[in-house]
């Protein structure tokens, strides 16, 4: 696939100074070149969405290939979700879906009308912080603050999940939540602050 | 500016951090998350081979995605005065001339900026880019080339090494490290605004705003004032924060460019090859003891990778002459250039290098001679001078740590011989080490500014990159003020305030403490001043004569000779008064040497069959003067010691010798710790302060909770098994091949 990719990219490269250099070319064979040039390079598809982030209600246009993660960050400045790798490997983008985690950076914004998505923004209630992020302020659950969203939307779904068993088990609950600072320590006691 | 402040909305938790609310809640904003107006995006394209020259490129396509706005390489970059030629390169220290040269020196090296209104057009129009190259031959391999190199001796020579070739017990082993990538969660990212022609606005991921702005003002002929760097909140560094890396310069370039603001955030693949990482290294050592188990002498031998293009030093072998009284010594380096982008300083840098050899060495001399590594080590301290300087030590507890570490683990439970505890196929073993730093201090700046109501704002330019900083700039000025903290706000990382060092090396706070008490002292004398025209008693005060508390300045404890803050400043018609202060070392580096330093002790299990290992136990036991915040040193040190334990067992920075350029440049193919790997870390202090390192009596923390961590495992994992492993990292299949 790739190699036929790039097989027509180049053949397409080289058909594109020529038929620049010709610009007296018959009309039918610039269609042709016109149509071989929306093949190669799609124009971009934007389009109008309702979202519900953090039960507010937006209507907005965005491009498909716009992840959740990205329309968070630059499109709704709602920059709370972080993002760490954006493909889903560190868990710093960690949303809630319907009142699941989720990585929005694997999210497409497209797939998300019609469900609820509260981020760290929605997380505490106008003043009053979450329980969980008390503890992570109590515990010192962070150092860099970076992962730290993500970490807290996580142990949120760690501790409704129920899997607050036993410090091995919030370890394994909450892998898929890197801190490259290590504040692990801290992490696990501010779950099992908040499972008491 | 002011977003340490906004806690007053949310109750207080006591002991949080002062930039806890920001990071909990995410409102804190790192570089890549300023709305700035009329932004655009830049992505950065890579070179596809490791060494030659950019032949042409083809830009038609990419330039045809709707929303590209420009494309800049070497043939159309706008000139930066200081990159205009060969010579101007080298003096900028600059590193890599971004786009000011069509030689290839690494794959992934960038050659082209793509610019764009949105992020997926830039990321899109990136894609179709494509370079066509004159290729030459390319070194990536370090285990072959590293032969080519020779040594040379680095450092004073002690003694001699005749002195003790009849020495009874000898180590002479081989030991290696693959190179580690830093990682910090946060890309490095930056929003380059030009305001004028002349005037610059960076919101920029790094560890020292001035010394951003110094080397950008050198490059563009600016004057360095001229350029603001906002770094507020930093997520994670350790080291690769420390320089300006190609993507800075290429987000300057763009914005002047197209003159807009621009953004470049890195992905996490480019990171690998972006912002450096901890050279590869081998090290040969040679150690040698009477029966007694007194160490004779040392031969340490050290290469370790840098690149093509610049010369990047390590210090591998500093270490060696910081602990034990080695009487004869010998040290030799070299460095081996790869077709690999620079490397460059990383958590414990050097000295987490060197520190695995020699103490995994002497762990392997404790078998030869029977002896406990406790011991062994407690016997060979250099607990009164330095053996470097021959200056006496400030403070040197690295024996206490030794002592309270092996209480903590109960040291006694482990075996003396190898292989001694199995339960079916799991053995377990324990084993030790220690680290030490040199304990450096910085010029540094602060200024307070004082309200009325008896609120201050403390200000440095310092960043917080997670270490805490900001909470203990908050304490210290608490403690010496007796201001209650929830009226001290504190503001960092922003090139407009009293300038600081970059922080690295465990510098920090070491250099920053003392300038808020500076800064508070200043304060002093000019309350004093307008205090002594209603109440003469503080005509010609000193600092020490006065005494600051939430409401008001008396002279010394004599409580009746008291002054609002309030009467103060009504009196002199002010609403606030600033002081600055700086404070930096001075004549005691005359007097004595500094060291920070830190025992490891650990427990573990490895499984025969698979070659595994569990960590069931990690104890770092640290001295870093006085503890100003205990939360966050305690996390500082806990940290590292995650840092150590994905050293150990999981880091590499993989490299395909074939194509010349990284392989499993992801988060998914570069391990490092994650929650379930490591246990709960225990950690303790000595809590002692050093009466001469500087006004707080702390000393940094930074590097000593990962030096010694990995010969510690290593040693635990010889302990439980038998197997020696002299390779990091120490991964399951090498463990298998041992057995």
């Amino acid at each position: 696939m790739s190699l036929n990719q790039s097989f027509s990219r180049r053949f397409f490269l080289k058909t594109t100074s020529f038929t620049a250099a010709l610009a007296f070319i018959p009309k039918g064979v610039r269609s042709i070149y016109e149509e071989v040039k929306r093949f190669i390079v799609p124009s971009k598809d934007v389009i109008p969405l309702m979202v519900s982030i953090n039960k507010k209600e937006y209507s907005i246009k965005a491009d498909t290939r716009t992840t959740l993660l990205d329309l968070l960050r630059e499109d709704l400045q709602l920059t709370g979700t972080k993002k760490g790798c954006d493909h889903g490997q560190c868990g710093a983008c960690t949303v809630h879906i319907d009142g699941e985690r989720a990585l929005s950076c694997l999210t497409l914004a497209a797939m998300i009308p019609g469900k609820e998505i509260t981020t760290i923004e929605g997380l505490s209630e106008g003043d009053k912080l979450h329980p969980m992020q008390e503890a992570f302020l109590e515990c010192d659950g962070f150092q860099c603050g970076y992962c730290t969203p993500g970490q807290i939307m996580s142990a949120v779904s760690c501790v409704k999940e129920g899997h607050t068993g036993s410090v091995a088990e919030i370890k394994e609950f909450m892998s898929g939540n890197l801190c490259r600072c290590g504040a692990y320590n801290g992490i696990v006691e501010s779950i099992q602050k908040v499972a008491k | 500016m002011g977003f340490f402040d906004d806690k007053s909305e949310f109750f207080n938790v006591a002991d949080a951090r002062v930039d806890g609310i920001a990071k909990v809640t995410g409102r804190g904003k790192y570089s890549a998350e300023y709305d700035v107006e009329n932004l655009c995006y830049g992505v950065l394209v890579g070179s596809t081979i490791p060494a030659g020259k950019i032949e042409s490129f083809q830009l038609d396509l990419a330039r045809q995605v709707g929303g590209v706005i420009d494309i800049i390489t070497h043939l159309n970059k706008p000139t930066i005065p200081g990159l205009a030629d060969d010579a101007k390169i080298a003096e900028s220290r600059i590193g890599l001339p971004v786009f000011h040269t069509d030689k290839i020196y690494f794959k992934g090296q960038p050659i082209a900026l793509v610019i764009a209104e949105t992020l997926e057009d830039a990321t899109y129009a990136a894609s179709l880019l494509e370079a066509e190259y004159i290729t030459e031959s390319f070194a990536v391999d370090f285990e072959m080339e590293q032969i080519k190199f020779p040594l040379s001796v680095t450092g004073k020579e002690r003694g001699s090494m005749d002195a003790w070739s009849n020495a009874p017990h000898v180590v002479e082993q081989e030991y290696t490290i693959k190179a580690e990538v830093h990682n910090p969660m946060e890309m490095h990212a930056t929003i380059a605004q030009w305001m004028a022609e002349d005037q610059l606005k960076l919101y920029d991921k790094n560890q020292g705003v001035n010394s951003v702005q110094r080397t950008i003002g050198k490059v563009y002929n600016i004057p360095p004032e001229n350029i603001e760097v906002i770094s507020e909140f930093i997520g994670g560094g350790f080291g690769s924060g420390l320089r300006v890396w190609p993507h800075t310069l290429a987000a300057i370039m763009g914005a002047k460019k197209v003159n807009r603001p621009l953004k470049v955030v890195l992905t996490r693949q480019q990171m690998f090859s972006g912002v450096g990482y901890r050279p590869e290294s081998w090290q040969r050592l040679k150690l040698g003891a009477d029966k007694d188990g007194i160490f004779l002498g040392i031969l340490h031998q050290a290469k370790h990778s840098t690149s093509v293009y610049e010369n990047f030093g390590e210090g591998i072998t500093r270490v060696t002459r910081l602990i034990y009284a080695l009487a004869n010594l010998k040290t030799e380096s070299a460095t081996v250039p790869l077709n690999l982008s620079t490397p460059t300083w990383m958590r414990g840098p050097g000295d987490c290098t060197g520190d695995f050899a020699v103490e995994s060495a002497i762990d392997e001399l404790c078998y030869q001679l029977n002896m406990d590594p406790v011991e062994i080590r407690l016997k060979n301290l250099s607990l009164e001078k330095s053996p470097e300087t021959g200056l006496p030590w400030s403070t040197n507890y690295v024996n206490e740590c030794i002592e309270k570490g092996a209480a903590m683990i109960d040291w006694k439970q482990r075996k003396s011989q190898p292989g001694q505890s199995r339960e079916g196929d799991w053995y377990t073993g324990y084993g030790m080490a220690v680290g030490m730093w040199n304990a450096g201090r910085g010029n540094a700046s602060a200024a307070v500014i004082l309200q009325k109501d008896g609120s201050i704002t403390v200000q440095t330019a310092m960043t917080d990159i997670g270490t805490g900083t900001g909470t203990a700039v908050q304490n210290i000025a608490h403690e010496v003020t007796g201001i209650p903290k929830s009226k001290i706000k504190v503001e960092l990382g922003n090139s407009n305030l009293p300038p600081a060092p970059s922080q690295g090396g465990s510098n920090g706070l070491s250099s920053v403490g003392g300038a808020v008490v500076a800064a508070i002292d200043a304060l002093k004398l000019q309350l004093a001043g307008l205090a002594s025209k209603s109440n003469t008693f503080f005509k010609e005060a000193k600092a020490t004569d006065v005494l600051l508390s939430e409401n008001g300045i008396s002279f010394q404890s004599t409580n009746n000779q008291f002054v609002s803050y309030s009467d103060i400043l009504s009196n002199a018609e002010l609403n606030s008064m600033e002081a600055e202060g700086s404070s930096g070392p001075g004549e005691e580096r005359k007097i004595y040497s500094f060291n920070s330093s830190a025992a490891h002790f650990c427990k573990l299990r490895v499984n025969s069959r698979t070659g595994k290992v569990k960590i069931e136990r990690m104890v770092c036991v640290a001295d870093g003067g006085k503890i100003v915040s205990e939360k966050p040193a305690a996390n500082q040190i806990s940290g590292a010691a995650v840092g150590g334990i994905g050293m150990t067992l999981m880091e590499a920075l993989e490299v395909d010798k074939n194509v010349g350029g990284l392989i499993a440049d992801d988060l998914a193919g570069y391990h490092f710790s994650v929650n379930a790997d490591v246990p709960m870390i225990e950690v303790a202090f000595i809590n002692k302060p050093d009466p001469n390192i500087n006004p707080s009596g702390s000393k940094g923390l930074g590097e000593v909770g990962i030096i010694g961590c990995a010969a510690a495992i290593a040693n635990a994992i010889y302990n439980a098994t038998g197997k020696r492993m002299r390779d990091l990292p120490i991964t399951p299949d090498k463990i298998l091949l041992a057995f």
